[in-house]
């Protein structure tokens, strides 16, 4: 039993705060709260210090086959609510391929993400609960490919080199690596401002060694991106949860009312304390999923308990956070709403908490 | 960062698991099923206990000068864990906590005469702490022990003493200074339960868990009783604070309840082709609490590694103690939700399920939310220690 980080991790930490906090000062967040949220200077500078490698194989340049460390990353930029969103690219994309793509691939796409090139996924489909079992349909024609489908919410799409597309043919599930110049992108206007695109597919032909992963093993291929991006969100919604939390200590700790100053009160400071053990169930269940993940591809349960804790903390802690603040919270020139709407987002995309304690019933009383 | 146990601590499982399934014979078991002994004491537990102590499975906490195993945190968790999942009422309290304490602080006489027999699984003890007007603020604690030529003359009354009725002494917390700030004056002593000043009432709760209200009039006892230095019993009574909290809060019984109810509910059909297991509400519940056991579990792993460590997280302790006391009664709700109607019926009647585990669990619950520092205070120490807020008022 060992909880401490490694140093290397802790290194991480420092060093990821230290660029993180320079980047994303209030002033430089303003700017992308209307424009398309990507920071390509702060993305360079993560490439330069070696951090887009983190969780990936050195023999490729990164620093590592350790989902801890890309958990790590993907929690800072939430507690800095930076503008960048690299789940479907550093998660979907590299670990998927790092785990199921033949040496060529790993060799020639993941040194070029570590450099800085965009690669995202397409996973989710409107009106399909179920993400393991696309609607989006490729028919192999000797050594092509036809796809065809509408993919949705699929990050920085418009500045992707390729997309990862999940489908359903006849071999069953296949991902498939489309150039992003084959398909039709619409952006779509969320909560969050983050930078999310409709993918249509109108029958978009690629060869078949577009397909990312040995004959056969598409579904586990699926299922392991599916479960990481649970893992890998759930680790921004810890990153943002603590930022709340700790913001809410901070504010109550100074604002006086009544003479005194307001986190005296038991009914504030005892509502902080819930939200303090809410972050720490939830940082432990994340950690558990990281670690189990690097060992075993499919770690369904952990992950799904890692999401709804995720889900959870999001809705809670952001309610507890803008009551906490009074009107300050709500006050677009005060550091907490970009938080609160960055957890909505958390909280719903890949599965809900109510979604995944459902899913999570069908495994258990199934004996899965 | 490694989040599981290791091959020493499987085996320690395993070992403590089978040494337990022989330990309680059916004799027992039946004994343990009745009210009056649901917290130990009978003929058979007593005998269960000389058994335990002379095969060494007592004192594991305690260090190997004093005759103990001087197991590790995580080990002494995985102790009550397995204890605690098979039912037995080991007295934690007397083993694991005053005993280690008067082996190390006690007099000589406490040392040889005490201390040797709770080795040996031969002594119970009943701790009394709490008093009418001192719960919450125990170091506001009246109960008075004056200084004598030969001893101490003891005079009080102390409230919840539990296994008091079958215990041989009091573990006793006393004001020994009148004049000084609340938990400077206060000092520990064993009190004889057999001395004719020693009297109690019983106190029946809710969980048909008996306690009792103890009565302590002009009790004389010999210096060698004190244990500690005068004056300096508050740091005794705090030092073992978070491991009993810990036990408190251990994931083992929800968890064996958990599987026994996940059992049940696949194999109870509802009607021709449908199982109660393939409900959609019933699902959801489970879901809920396994969720919530796995966070539990992952919050006392932790905790047992920082203690291990030699680290003091004041918050993380209070995290465990509320987190684990308020899921408790959340889970064991859903888990009735699921075996429904049926769940209320009691140990004795006809028709019971899982042998009422849940009907008595669900009314000893709420003792955990005030019991062992009640939870009000214990968010007052997360937002302190954890969130650096100010003290509450």
């Amino acid at each position: 039993m060992d909880f401490s980080e490694l140093s290397h991790q802790t290194e991480i930490r420092d060093s990821l705060d230290k660029i993180l906090s320079e980047h994303c000062s209030q002033e430089r967040l303003k700017k992308y709260d209307a424009d398309f949220k990507h920071d390509e200077d702060l993305l360079s500078l993560l490439s330069t210090n070696g951090f887009l490698g983190l969780g990936l194989n050195e023999k490729y340049g990164g620093s590592g086959e350790d989902l801890y460390d890309l958990g790590i990353l993907f929690e800072r930029l939430g507690y800095h609510a930076a503008p960048l969103s690299l789940s479907g690219c550093l998660a979907d994309v590299a670990q998927t391929i790092q785990k199921f793509s033949n040496e060529e691939s790993c060799n020639e796409i993941l040194s070029s993400i570590i450099a800085g090139e965009i690669y995202t996924s397409a996973i989710l489909e409107p009106s399909n609960q179920d993400p393991e079992n696309p609607i989006t349909a490729a028919e192999i024609e000797n050594n092509q490919v036809v796809i065809t489908g509408t993919k949705y919410l699929s990050e920085i799409a418009s500045i992707a080199k390729s997309i990862l597309i999940s489908t359903n043919s006849n071999e069953g599930v296949l991902l498939i690596l489309v150039d992003t110049d084959q398909v039709k992108l619409t952006e779509l206007n969320s909560t969050a401002n983050s930078p999310l695109f409709k993918v249509e597919l109108d029958s978009v032909k690629v060869d078949r060694e577009s397909i990312i992963h040995e004959k056969g093993r598409g579904l586990e291929a699926l299922k392991y991106l599916i479960q990481l991006n649970m893992v890998m969100r759930s680790y921004i919604a810890l990153g943002v949860t603590e930022k709340m939390t700790s913001l809410i200590a901070g504010y109550t700790s100074e604002r006086e009312q009544f003479g005194r100053v307001i986190g005296t009160f038991q009914a504030v400071s005892h509502r902080a304390a819930d939200c303090f053990i809410e972050l720490e169930c939830l940082r432990l269940v994340n950690q558990q999923a990281s670690i189990n993940l690097n060992t075993n591809l499919d770690c369904e349960n952990e992950a799904l308990v890692s999401k709804i804790w995720a889900g959870n903390a999001c809705h809670k802690i952001s309610y507890s956070a803008q009551h906490l603040h009074g009107g300050m919270g709500v006050d677009k020139d005060y550091v907490l709403w970009r938080y609160c709407l960055l957890a909505k987002e958390c909280e719903l995309i890949n599965g809900s908490a109510s979604q995944n304690i459902n899913r999570l019933g069908e495994n258990i009383t199934t004996n899965q | 960062m490694l989040i599981q146990l290791n091959q020493k601590q499987v085996k320690l499982q395993n070992e403590l698991q089978e040494y337990f399934e022989s330990l309680i014979t059916p004799a027992l078991r039946t004994e343990l099923n009745q009210p009056e002994h649901f917290e130990g004491g009978g003929p058979e537990f007593k005998k269960a206990m000389k058994t335990m102590g002379s095969d060494g499975w007592i004192g594991l906490s305690w260090k190997k000068e004093f005759g103990g195993k001087e197991l590790s945190p995580i080990e002494q968790y995985i102790f009550v864990e397995t204890v605690m999942r098979t039912g037995f009422p080991f007295p934690f309290l007397t083993t694991e906590s005053v005993g280690p304490m008067i082996a190390e602080h006690g007099s000589e006489w406490a040392k040889e005469e005490i201390a040797t027999k709770i080795l040996k699984g031969e002594l119970i003890f009943g701790i009394g702490y709490s008093e009418p007007n001192s719960g919450t603020d125990l170091a506001s604690l009246q109960t008075k022990a004056i200084k004598q030529s030969d001893g101490y003359l003891i005079n009080g009354q102390k409230m919840w003493t539990s296994l008091a009725n079958f215990s041989d002494y009091i573990w006793l917390a006393t004001r020994t200074d009148f004049e000084a700030k609340n938990h400077k004056g206060i000092s520990m002593f064993i009190v004889p339960t057999d001395d004719p000043g020693f009297s109690m009432s019983a106190i029946n709760t809710l969980g048909d868990v008996r306690t009792n209200a103890t009565f302590y009039d002009n009790i004389h006892v010999p210096e060698t009783h004190l244990v500690g230095e005068l004056n300096q019993g508050w740091s005794l009574i705090t030092s073992q604070l978070n491991l009993e909290r810990l036990a408190l809060v251990n994931h083992g019984p929800v968890e064996e309840l958990y599987k026994d109810v996940l059992e049940t509910a696949q194999s109870t059909k509802i009607n021709n082709d449908q199982y109660l297991s393939d409900l959609s509400w019933v699902k959801h519940n489970l879901a809920q609490v396994h969720s919530g056991i796995e966070a539990l579990k992952l919050i006392c792993w932790k905790q047992t590694w920082i203690m291990e460590s030699g680290q003091l997280n004041m918050a993380e302790a209070s995290v465990a103690k509320v987190y684990g006391s308020e899921f408790f009664i959340e889970a064991y709700r859903l888990m009735m939700e699921i075996i429904g109607e049926l769940s209320i019926l009691k140990n004795d009647s006809e028709l019971k399920i899982l042998n009422a585990r849940l009907e008595r669990m669900y009314r000893t619950a709420s003792i955990l939310t005030f019991g062992g520092g009640t939870n009000e205070v214990q968010r007052d120490i997360i937002a302190m220690a954890g969130l650096l807020m100010p003290r509450t008022r």
